[in-house]
């Protein structure tokens, strides 16, 4: 027994953060902003714009009926407190029933911990619809100065929302298996140190901020999403071929493209990337993706999607869904 | 040493979607385009997979691939330790 995304929403706040807007205070051009990332623009929130409100507006986009709601999952690098975590603020907002909310903080591999866990809940029998929200506010923890130019150039603010269900009508998309892997022993070279109990009383201030080893986080990225991408293939018996879309974590649009070619794609234009005009929304970033595709009208019943992300820890997977049909 | 001609061929295609003409053996791979962080990790496969070594993650650094000379250089330390 499966279970099925249901419905999916994104939000982007309203303001729009160009690289030529961006360029100067990172000590980069606009042209250097996107070859190097493929990313043209990225959307901040607004001053009172928190990652709970981004969730509950994505959440609102799916159009799923609050009150079918019977557990919370929100994943998040940036919570709008730092005790408790987002999820209750959302469950507030929206007057959902006194639900179960976990906040779960595994960065950039959010969606897929996430949908792990929707799965086993509604697969389990203790929940029906699973509503997984992915939001990040990180505009507010970037440095906007040349000593963080190539990482500050990354990043933008967004939210989506998936809803994992006992039941999947024609389009829905049934989960058929989620591979997650972790190596701790790179803890460092990416993420953000502070708040933290290793820090306490000897934080510098550039702990606060993103930390990233660029070329480690691309040499693991590239190897491990590929390697993720094999795993749930021959456990499911398919190969490439078998694939019509890939979703991957928007990273880095030049990582997407390396993605590809490792996999052998075929056809590039099936890898779904939304980057150019979204920036690396980390926990949002697979989600709003998937809610792109979706909304396209491209999916056609039976078709796999397989959906790899990497995250700080590191932690990488991968997602293997298929288009149900009537 | 020389290397071989696929591994040639790589940073000769590579440069050439970027519009740098043929590698020259001591151009700054890096500085002219032909390769950046992300081609590196590519061309790192190709370098295994024709000169028979392992590089190690830790040593997949620009400063180990920065000319084609350096390159050589390499190559020849990771044959001899293995």
């Amino acid at each position: 027994m499966n279970s099925f995304i249901t419905a999916t929403g994104s939000y982007l706040p309203a303001r729009v953060v160009s690289n030529e807007e961006l360029a100067a205070k990172l000590g980069l051009t606009s042209e250097q902003i996107f070859k190097s990332s493929g990313i043209k623009q990225r959307h901040w929130a607004s001053p009172g714009e928190t990652t709970s409100g981004l969730g509950v507006a994505a959440l609102r986009n799916s159009r799923v009926s609050t009150e079918e709601i019977d557990y919370l999952i929100l994943g998040t690098m940036t919570s709008d407190r730092f005790i408790p975590g987002s999820a209750p603020g959302v469950q507030a907002t929206l007057n959902l029933r006194d639900v179960p909310c976990l906040d779960i903080r595994q960065a950039c591999c959010n969606t897929l911990y996430g949908l792990q866990l929707a799965n086993a809940l509604v697969t389990c029998g203790l929940a029906t619809n699973v509503a997984v929200c992915l939001s990040e506010v990180q505009s507010a923890f970037l440095r906007l100065s040349p000593q963080a130019g190539t990482t500050s150039m990354l990043f933008g603010d967004g939210a989506a929302a998936l809803v994992v269900s006992s039941q999947g009508e024609a389009g829905a998309l049934e989960i058929v298996d989620v591979h997650l892997a972790t190596d701790g022993k790179y803890v460092d070279d990416l993420g953000i140190r502070a708040p933290g109990s290793e820090f306490n009383g000897r934080a510098e201030p550039q702990d606060y901020e993103p930390r990233m080893n660029g070329q480690s986080v691309i040499l693991q990225a590239s190897r491990r999403m590929l390697s993720a991408c094999q795993t749930i293939l021959d456990r499911n018996s398919l190969s490439i071929d078998d694939v019509s879309w890939v979703v991957p974590h928007q990273a880095n649009a030049n990582l997407l493209t390396q993605l590809a070619r490792g996999l052998k794609l075929k056809d590039v234009s099936r890898v779904v990337s939304v980057i150019e005009n979204t920036g690396n929304t980390s926990s949002a970033s697979m989600g709003i993706a998937l809610d792109t595709l979706r909304r396209s009208g491209d999916l056609k019943q039976g078709e796999f999607l397989l959906m790899p992300a990497f995250a700080a820890g590191f932690t990488w997977g991968a997602a293997l869904c298929r288009v149900t049909g009537i | 040493m020389s290397l071989p001609q696929p591994v040639i061929e790589f940073l000769n295609n590579n440069a050439a979607t970027l519009g740098v003409p043929q590698v020259a053996v001591d151009l700054d791979l890096f500085k002219s385009g032909a390769l950046d962080s992300f081609a590196l990790v590519d061309f790192v496969i190709v370098l295994e997979e024709h000169c028979g070594i392992r590089v190690p993650d830790a040593e997949i650094i620009p400063a180990n691939f920065r000319t084609i000379e350096d390159i050589g250089r390499y190559v020849s330390s990771r044959r001899l330790e293995s």
